[in-house]
């Protein structure tokens, strides 16, 4: 598969670079973000595969959560990408912010029109890392999912449905029958987000669920805390050395 | 672009700076300490010696005065008979002179008397009266014939010659001969202690005769000195003597650890002779007892406490350390000595992963006494007792140390009784941890109804207050309400607001001084659970608390796994 690099800025000792493809599972060109940290140059390195939130790009997260540094010391990968399939006609797809364009759900669509292109469960879960293992240093044992948002719905999905493939897992949403080998979740959740005063999250069913199956959860609510980015900047940290602690071991 | 806010070092260079810097200072140190002894030995040789000066001058000028002294009696004595000579010889010749005199007297009287006899006689026969003649010359006649018959007496009244009776200087030579006697002894000169020339109850005492008198025998005197000196003299010590014919001697079955006064005298048939200066000589002491449950350990370091084994106090303490090595820990690699510790107490460098033996010697100027029973310290992990005088009185801890109770019975008041230390309202309990800035780690195991606080807290904190509800705390708190159990995370009485959906009976606690940093793991599950970011300022101890009746193990000594402290680049 032919990658065309598109940017590559020397960031946090490491490269911020974008890549765009033609993806045979979404049927369209996709562009996807790769932090390689200075490990990079000499070894194999572990993949973090961060999948963002509504109306999100590949840009998003690299250039707003400010997860280099932390990335660079700990020796990860960083993949970030794109929320949906772009430009491919779909009818309806960008009637609204929370359907179609950039809100893929990480799910393989089953209905017309949407089923032939949005597809972003497989291509997370299959051709992303299997183009990622073929062209970069990236360990193929190492890999773990998280996300913000939609994308801690998605991470959750890919965790949870292909167990023992992700060395550890970061959600914000429900979980539910799992059944596999243990999990770690950490869990941030800002008090004052506006989807949480308005009850479209729902952290408390998660915690009762895994309470009750003994899935560890770390769950903390930090006071003044939004949805934004500035959230995910401030906590971001945390997660990758919570991630590293898995990866590197 | 801003660089991070706190740069650390590499963890090479972390282990080497935390002692590295010291080894050039140590070496620095031990030649200063060598040099100090060297110097103080100089000094007690220079303060003997001017002893030694001291005590010959005496001891000469002695001999001088005693010299003198005799020749001035001696001359004195002469002199004296000089005069009763004189003396005599002049009442001799006073009287001889005397009898001369008289002598003379009568001879002149009697020259007198035949003058006048003479000129009677002249007279008579001049006279013309033939009449008056003969009237008178016959008496005269009759009186010349008697005179002429008195014999005169020519010899001398007395002797010309003086009596020279042969003078009696039998004192005087006796006086000049004992000058010849041998003198009682000087003084003897005691040393000063040698350096390991004692036992725990012998001591070797040497001393020396700075003059040519003979000596048959010394006698050395020797008496226990006691610390606090008893108001009642009969109780004092005796003293105790040895008799030698050297110049040394071994004086046994002393106490140990013990300060004893000796002087010798020497003795010949003359008689004895002073006492020397009175020398104090110290016996070695007796071996340290190490306090076990006050030694502390963390990979990098141990710290030893120990109690004297000695009532008076010794000069310093010796150190030794030896490692195991080997498979089964059977192999004892060298020996290492840290001297010159002036305290009951030790900071020692090691290395983790491994077993010491650690013992003590308690050190003198008699020199070191026995090796202490040894203590075995493996650097696997961060080791630690409890400060059982920190213990809320309602606590109670097992017999080995590491499990504590709070009971649910009430404590009578007398109980009650606190000393500072106490917690008087938390049930709590500190650890005694190794005040080393390193990384330490320990678990406590708890069970699932078990409310407790565990974490860090600085020596000092308040002992009427909550631990996590001041800024001089930080634990880990759990709460069992009738729905669910509850997790907090407090300092200054403030925690984040979290859940933890699988309660920890096993915490791991991992305290990274460098970092300022306290985390809290799930150690079955591998799950961390929460980290504090606080700038200690001094070192902070380990600490237990029980909200309900209930109790919690404290496991230490472990490594720490490799999730628990996170490498620094």
């Amino acid at each position: 598969m032919a990658l065309t690099q598109v940017s590559s800025n020397k960031c946090a000792g490491g490269f911020q670079k974008v890549f765009e493809h033609d993806s045979v599972e979404l049927k369209c060109k996709m562009k996807f973000a790769v932090f390689l940290p200075p490990k990079a140059e000499t070894h194999k390195c572990p993949v973090l595969y961060w999948i963002s939130g509504l109306t999100c790009t590949e840009q998003n997260f690299i250039t707003k959560a400010g997860s280099q540094l932390a990335a660079a010391d700990n020796g990860i990968m960083v993949v970030a990408p794109d929320t949906s399939p772009r430009g491919c006609g779909v009818e309806g797809e960008d009637d609204g912010w929370d359907l179609g364009t950039g809100a893929g759900f990480y799910v393989d669509a089953t209905q017309e029109p949407w089923k032939s292109n949005y597809r972003m469960y497989s291509y997370v879960t299959r051709e992303l890392p299997k183009l990622i293992n073929d062209n970069f240093p990236a360990d193929p044992e190492r890999m773990s999912i998280s996300g913000h948002s939609m994308g801690g719905h998605g991470a959750l999905i890919c965790a949870l449905k292909n167990p023992g493939k992700y060395k550890a897992y970061d959600a914000t949403v429900l979980a539910s029958g799992y059944a596999g080998p243990p999990l770690d979740i950490l869990l941030d959740q800002g008090r004052d987000d506006q989807f949480l005063s308005a009850s479209q999250l729902l952290p408390d069913n998660l915690i009762a669920v895994c309470s009750e199956k003994k899935i560890p959860v770390v769950f903390r609510l930090q006071p003044g805390y939004d949805h934004s980015y500035f959230f995910i900047y401030s906590f971001i940290n945390d997660h990758i050395k919570h991630h590293a602690k898995y990866l590197n071991a | 672009m801003a660089s991070p806010l706190k740069k650390s070092p590499g963890v090479k260079d972390r282990h080497d700076d935390m002692f590295g810097n010291g080894r050039i200072e140590s070496d620095i140190n031990s030649s200063r300490n060598q040099l100090q002894e060297k110097v103080a030995e100089m000094e007690n040789f220079a303060g003997h010696l001017e002893e030694i000066f001291l005590t010959v001058e005496e001891n000469f000028g002695r001999r001088e005065q005693h010299l003198e002294h005799h020749y001035t009696d001696v001359l004195q004595t002469i002199s004296q008979r000089y005069d009763e000579r004189a003396a005599r010889l002049e009442d001799e010749k006073k009287r001889k002179l005397e009898a001369l005199y008289t002598q003379l007297l009568a001879c002149g009287h009697a020259l007198d008397a035949s003058k006048e006899l003479i000129e009677e006689a002249k007279e008579v026969y001049r006279s013309q009266d033939k009449r008056v003649f003969l009237k008178t010359v016959v008496p005269t006649l009759k009186r010349i014939e008697e005179f002429a018959k008195e014999e005169m007496d020519l010899t001398l009244a007395t002797n010309l010659d003086f009596e020279t009776p042969l003078a009696d200087l039998s004192d005087v030579k006796s006086m000049m001969d004992s000058i010849n006697i041998v003198p009682a002894p000087s003084a003897p000169v005691i040393n000063p202690q040698m350096a390991n020339s004692a036992t725990q109850t012998s001591l070797r005492v040497c001393w020396s005769l700075f003059s040519d008198d003979t000596v048959e025998f010394y006698e050395l005197y020797y008496r226990l000195v006691l610390q606090n000196a008893p108001l009642d003299s009969t109780t004092a010590p005796q003293v105790r003597k040895a008799k030698v014919k050297e110049t040394h001697c071994t004086v046994k079955e002393l106490l140990p650890g013990a300060q004893y006064e000796l002087w010798v005298t020497a003795t010949n048939t003359t008689g004895i002779s002073p006492a020397s200066e009175k020398a104090l000589y110290m016996t070695v002491p007796s071996p340290p007892v190490i306090k076990q449950r006050q030694c502390c350990s963390c990979p990098e370091a141990a710290l030893i406490r120990w109690e004297s084994g000695n009532p008076d106090p010794v000069d310093s303490y010796t150190v030794e350390l030896t490692e195991l090595k080997g498979s089964d820990g059977n192999e004892k690699g060298v020996t290492e000595s840290v001297v010159a510790v002036p305290t009951c107490q030790c900071l020692i460098q090691l290395q983790a992963g491994h077993c010491y033996l650690i013992s003590v010697r308690a050190v003198n100027i008699g020199g070191p006494s026995d090796r202490s029973k040894e203590i075995c310290i493996s650097t696997s992990g961060t080791f630690f007792y409890l400060l059982e005088e920190t213990a809320h009185p309602c606590l109670s801890i097992s017999e080995d140390g590491f499990t504590i109770f709070y009971g649910d019975e009430e404590l009578p008041i007398s109980a009650m009784a606190l000393d500072d230390d106490n917690f008087t309202r938390c049930v709590a309990v500190l650890g005694d941890l190794i005040p080393v800035r390193a990384r330490h780690y320990w678990e406590v195991e708890v069970d699932d109804r078990t409310e407790f606080r565990i974490g860090v807290a600085y020596e000092d904190t308040e002992r009427n207050s909550y631990l996590g509800g001041n800024n001089t705390s930080w634990c880990m708190r759990h709460i069992l309400t009738t729905s669910r159990h509850k997790y907090e995370f407090l300092h200054s009485g403030q925690s984040p607001d979290l859940r933890i959906t699988v309660n920890p009976v096993r915490i791991g606690l991992a305290l990274d001084y460098d970092w300022g940093t306290l985390s809290f793991f799930n150690v079955d599950l591998e799950q961390h659970l929460h980290t504090f970011q606080c700038q200690f300022q001094r070192y902070v101890q380990p600490c237990f608390g029980l909200d309900s009746p209930g109790a919690l193990t404290i496991h230490n000594g472990i490594e720490a796994p490799k999730y628990a402290f996170i490498e620094h680049p």
